[in-house]
């Protein structure tokens, strides 16, 4: 005969197993659908100085089109920083409400790092993954669009290579392939073909 | 207390157990052989009772219309009529009552009928035979069935085993016995399951049916070879002879009253079957299963334009006497590594991956987005899975421009362009993906049966008028 005591401490255990489980995939999902908090561009020191051009190449989905523009900005001199300012200013284009792209609200970019002035690494965060629109063209815009604006701010790259939240990811929505590198030139190629 | 306390860790152990058993169930499915495709249908359980979705089962078969009035779903299956009810046993298929040994149900639109009914349901509906093996959740429909027959032979001893099509099992040659796993063939048994031989080399055969395949078990008492002959008719288990007899002389032939069929490996008294014609493209529909793509609409998920696109393709392709292959003829989810091996060992000349995009208007063709080959990258040498393409990009772009070229001719807009898409860059042939958008403003036209039939008539134009240029390059 098992006592009371026992069957008590045996349910309490199991109780507490699955609670614990539950609320472990509570704070998994919720962990997923909230991801990093977007940066709002201020990691950085706040850039002084003279202004200098910035090139920044933004996609127009009725069109099929990348059309660079110029917009003037105090740059910072690092390299990493420089990109990376160009594709917050690029992405925060797209979240304006009349984009020609639209992209998802909070959609950022969190890093650019070089390896060499030839190679970067762009560290995307998860909402620009998790509310890019789906579809071959819509993501192949996005892709060579921010492939195209490093490439202006950073002559001497040859290849691109993008994360989500430091993390490879297969597919940026289901479509465009993430999980290895960009070759610039053949982008720039494949876009001189666009609009 | 030790007792106690032993149970109360075995009731534990048996809770977790129970959770995590729920959480590695797979999904049920039931394999279905066709003459004309096979493929696979998820089962939905209710009440403890498996049901198949009639959209899933039958629209691989034939030409399909279905229509929900109300709790009532209409249907007609190449012609023939069937009215089902919501809830509701009795049906009426071709005007005739039928009783079904469950209810029928409407699930979203979609109508369910109990897996127990199928072997009844359908030879009324399709004038075609169908076996359901419910243990195994296998479906044979039509004279899709494979068999065999086992033959002991000896002087050498050996074990013949003679199947009415050709097979490729994984063959398993293991201490005593040899295992053939049958995966994909429609492969039935003949008679009874295990089968005992009074032989010094044979002790016995059996054959299992189970849902991931069939496997015919060859109990042994000698060690042994397998070997294939007839095209792949014909499996021979032969004992391993210590000393081998001399090697015969090409010259002196064996009397032909030795030549029984199929005995000797490679050899055969009767003529070979006409080989079967090689596709000439795979149509591999993206997504699937819970990969549902892009939700082109609240009601609209992208695995579900690209299979009806890929069905109707091949239809038209097939009218224009052109083989096909596809990927996947249901709801079932591929890795991309399995689109590409299926693509580059289907001996086909093109392949082409479907997408359906909300975004934009008409069609989109792609090639892969890859660097030209270099001279020395031709087809024969050895290169790595993602840059596999490589050799073939020009075929692809021959494939592009005139897939792109009779869609304008149809009056449908086409734009073209390179983009790292998988598994474009691991095909060895000609690769192209077409992305289709609706013409106007609304995604729910992608859905429409007009719209998918010019897309997919103004493509296998395009495929239909490539033949000649790309069978001759491979």
């Amino acid at each position: 005969m098992i006592s009371r005591k026992l069957q008590y401490i045996v349910l309490a255990l199991v109780l507490a197993i699955l609670v614990m489980g539950a609320y472990l995939v509570h704070l998994k999902r919720k962990a997923e659908s909230i991801g990093t908090p977007p940066v709002a561009g201020a990691l950085t020191a706040p850039v002084s100085g003279p202004a200098e051009q910035m090139v920044l190449y933004l996609a127009n989905d009725e069109e099929y089109a990348l059309r660079p523009i110029a917009v003037s900005s105090a740059l910072p001199s690092d390299s990493g920083e420089r990109g990376r300012l160009a594709l917050h200013t690029v992405i925060a284009r797209y979240l304006q409400k009349d984009s020609a792209h639209p992209l998802g609200a909070g959609s950022d970019v969190h890093d650019v790092y070089l390896l060499d002035p030839t190679s970067a690494v762009v560290n995307l965060n998860a909402a620009f993954a998790a509310t890019h629109p789906s579809g071959v063209e819509v993501e192949q815009l996005s892709i060579f669009s921010l492939v195209l604006t490093l490439k202006a701010q950073l002559p001497e790259l040859t290849r691109v290579r993008f994360l989500i939240e430091g993390k490879p990811r297969d597919t940026l929505a289901g479509h465009l392939d993430l999980s290895g590198w960009y070759d610039v030139a053949l982008v720039s190629q494949v876009s001189s073909g666009l609009k | 207390m030790p007792n106690k306390h032993a149970i109360a860790v075995r009731v534990t152990a048996l809770l977790l157990m129970l959770l995590a058993a729920g959480f590695a169930a797979e999904p049920r499915r039931i394999s279905v052989y066709a003459p004309q495709a096979v493929y696979q249908v998820d089962i939905l359980v209710r009440d403890g009772v498996d049901y198949v979705g009639l959209t899933d089962l039958l629209e691989p078969l034939g030409r399909l219309e279905s229509r929900v009035e109300g709790k009532k779903l209409k249907l007609t299956f190449n012609g023939a009529d069937a009215e089902f009810q919501d809830g509701k046993r009795q049906c009426h298929v071709r005007s005739n009552k039928q009783e079904l040994p469950g209810n029928f149900l409407l699930v979203d639109g979609r109508g369910y009928i109990p897996a127990a009914a199928i072997a009844q349901f359908l030879p009324r509906l399709s004038d075609q035979a169908a076996d359901f093996h419910p243990a195994s959740r296998r479906l044979f429909i039509g004279s899709s069935q494979l068999h065999f027959s086992a033959e002991l032979r000896h002087a050498p001893a050996r074990l013949v085993l003679s199947f009415s099509a050709p097979v490729s099992p994984s063959t398993f040659i293991e201490k005593n016995r040899v295992r053939l796993l049958f995966r994909r063939e429609p492969l039935v048994g003949s008679g009874a399951d295990t089968v005992s031989y009074n032989d010094p080399f044979v002790q016995s055969t059996s054959f299992v049916e189970s849902p991931s395949g069939t496997e015919l078990l060859v109990n042994l008492l000698q060690p042994a070879t397998i070997s294939t002959s007839d095209g792949g008719r014909t499996l021979t288990v032969s004992a391993v002879v210590p000393q081998a007899p001399p090697p015969a002389t090409p010259a002196a032939p064996p009397a032909p009253s030795a030549l029984a069929p199929g005995a000797a490996q490679g050899q055969t008294s009767q003529p070979r079957p006409a080989p079967r014609p090689h596709p000439f493209v795979i149509i591999d529909a993206a997504h699937g299963g819970s990969d549902t793509g892009a939700m082109l609409s609240p009601a609209l998920a992208e695995k579900n334009i690209t299979l009806a696109l890929a069905r109707r393709l091949q239809k038209e392709l097939e009218a224009r006497g052109i083989p096909v292959v596809v990927t996947r003829a249901g709801d079932n989810l591929l890795t991309w590594d399995q689109r590409a091996v299926s693509a580059n060992t289907s001996h086909s000349s093109l392949y082409v991956s479907l997408h359906a995009s909300a975004s934009g208007h008409g069609v989109r063709v792609y090639t892969a987005l890859l660097p030209a080959p270099e001279p020395s990258q031709n087809r024969r040498v050895f290169m790595p899975w993602e840059l596999a393409q490589s050799p073939f990009l020009a075929q692809s772009g021959t494939a592009s421009a005139a897939l792109a070229a009779e869609c304008t001719a149809a009056g449908v807009p086409v734009r073209s362009s390179a983009v790292t898409l998988r598994p474009l860059n691991s095909i060895t042939l000609a690769a192209v993906a077409v992305e289709v958008a609706p013409l106007g403003s609304a995604a729910e036209e992608l859905g429409t049966p007009e719209y998918q039939q010019k897309v997919a008539a103004a493509l296998a134009s395009g495929i239909a008028a490539l033949r000649s240029r790309l069978e001759g390059a491979q």
